[in-house]
């Protein structure tokens, strides 16, 4: 849960959970209803909406996070066509790509990365200033949509 | 002799394998139910996620891209792929959970449910979990739908298609739904779209794999997991019971057993696909099995669906 709220920081959001509503198993979390929470006996596979889970100490976040973060979070790019289609193929994002910047523009802040209809493609890093204009390549892709094609390789 | 009587008992074997399989054998019983085979391939459809893609123009989306759809008349949000320059399972509107691919017939089940919203449904034998989605779906997320499948790598596949798609009103289980009256739970509906034999439109090779006696133990397993149902089930409450099978043993046989084994009862249902059989191999079945419907490879895959209500609600 606390690494949850770190995560969701990262992007300059706050995100309010009622913990008792957060169930943990194996390591994942999930966020039930209280009519859930009533049928989610202790050895459920899965149940109500997946927030992500911890591998190695370390946050992995569900696209159900990334979109609860949409509306909160500070930190979103607006892609082009062109640049969303390579980042849901796993590629870094072009400064060109950028149609609209909100909030961090500096090296190392995170920021989610969204297409021109306003939906949450992903998240990626900023590894070069998004003023540099002589940055080619500006953020790096840290997890997108696409991950559901390989996840199930 | 102990090793004659294992040569006898294999040659019996592989004999009775030959008389009850292979394509002609198939292919003659269909004829003797009424249906003159055809080679038919299922066609591509998809299922658009209404709870996703309200107020998005996705099928305008999905032509900028070069996905062409066609209607299809009987279902509300299904559409035949009618040609495609991209693959329908990788683009972005399929990754963000506007769409799912789904073959026609498959997504008749779910919708034969009457007012799904905020009620306790039970997905049987869910995984890979298309007809899960659908049935949360059509619930507009709210309620609960209890999900389950006997195998915990296909329930990986049903986890990720409730992510992509959104949906937070299900709970899955890796459990057998034989034992599914151990959870201590009523249902308002099931869904029960059983392991079966499947059907040649959506196997090439079907005809090669299956025989009579693959039929028969899918057979008995369908009529385990209807026993199971029905304890699970309100008085009431409503069980859609489905196969992709084209044997009338998985299929009529079983809810004519349902119908006079069980507290059920077969209620009419509306929608695309044939009567169900009454007369099998000169057999004649409970007159109610008629209001099951049957789909024949052409439009759809080969497919069955029944509708079922519990006694004494």
């Amino acid at each position: 849960m606390k690494q949850l709220l770190l995560f969701s920081s990262q992007f300059g959001a706050k995100i309010v959970l009622n913990p008792e509503l957060v169930l943990e198993r194996s390591k994942r979390y999930y966020l039930v209803s209280e009519r859930l929470k009533k049928l989610a006996r202790g050895n459920f596979y899965a149940a109500g909406l997946y927030l992500g889970k911890i591998k190695n100490g370390v946050f992995f976040p569900s696209f159900n996070l990334l979109n609860m973060l949409v509306d909160v979070a500070e930190n979103k790019v607006i892609l082009d066509k062109k640049a969303a289609w390579l980042f849901i193929c796993g590629r870094d994002v072009f400064r060109t790509g950028i149609m609209r910047v909100y909030g961090a523009r500096g090296k190392g802040a995170f920021t989610l990365v969204l297409n021109d209809f306003g939906e949450c493609l992903g998240f990626g890093r900023i590894i070069h200033s998004l003023d540099d204009e002589d940055a080619r390549v500006v953020i790096q892709n840290v997890l997108d949509v696409g991950d559901f094609l390989r996840r199930e390789k | 002799m102990a090793i004659s009587r294992l040569l006898e008992k294999f040659l019996f074997t592989v004999k009775q394998f030959r008389l009850m399989s292979g394509r002609d054998f198939f292919i003659n019983r269909y004829l003797q139910l009424g249906w003159e085979f055809r080679g038919i391939k299922a066609r591509q459809a998809i299922r658009i996620n209404q709870t996703n893609a309200k107020g998005k123009s996705i099928l305008e989306r999905l032509l900028s891209v070069g996905v062409k759809l066609e209607k299809i008349p009987f279902l509300d949000s299904g559409y035949w792929v009618s040609g495609s320059k991209v693959s329908v399972g990788a683009t972005a509107e399929y990754l963000l959970g506007l769409y799912s691919v789904q073959e026609a017939a498959a997504q008749i089940p779910p919708a034969l449910f009457s007012d799904l919203k905020g009620k306790t449904v039970l997905d049987a034998c869910a995984a890979p979990g298309g007809k899960t989605v659908e049935v949360s779906d059509l619930m507009g997320n709210t309620g609960v739908v209890v999900a389950l499948d006997v195998s915990k790598k296909r329930l990986a596949a049903l986890a990720n298609h409730l992510e992509r798609c959104h949906f937070s009103n299900a709970v899955v289980y890796n459990m057998d739904a034989r034992s599914a009256s151990k959870l201590n739970l009523k249902f308002d509906k099931i869904l029960l779209d059983a392991p079966c034999s499947g059907n040649f439109a959506s196997d090439p090779f079907w005809f090669k794999r299956r025989t009579l006696k693959d039929v028969e133990r899918n057979s008995a397993l369908q009529k385990e997991l209807l026993c199971e149902a029905e304890k699970c089930l309100v008085p009431g409450g409503e069980l859609i019971y489905s196969t992709c099978s084209l044997e009338p043993e998985e299929n009529e046989l079983n809810m004519d057993w349902a119908v006079k084994n069980l507290n059920l009862q077969i209620k009419e249902i509306n929608c695309y696909g044939e009567k169900g059989l009454t007369d099998v191999f000169g057999q004649t079945l409970d007159p109610s099995v008629a209001y099951c419907r049957r789909m024949w490879p052409g439009l759809t895959q080969g497919f069955f669906v029944c509708k079922l209500t519990k006694r004494g609600g």
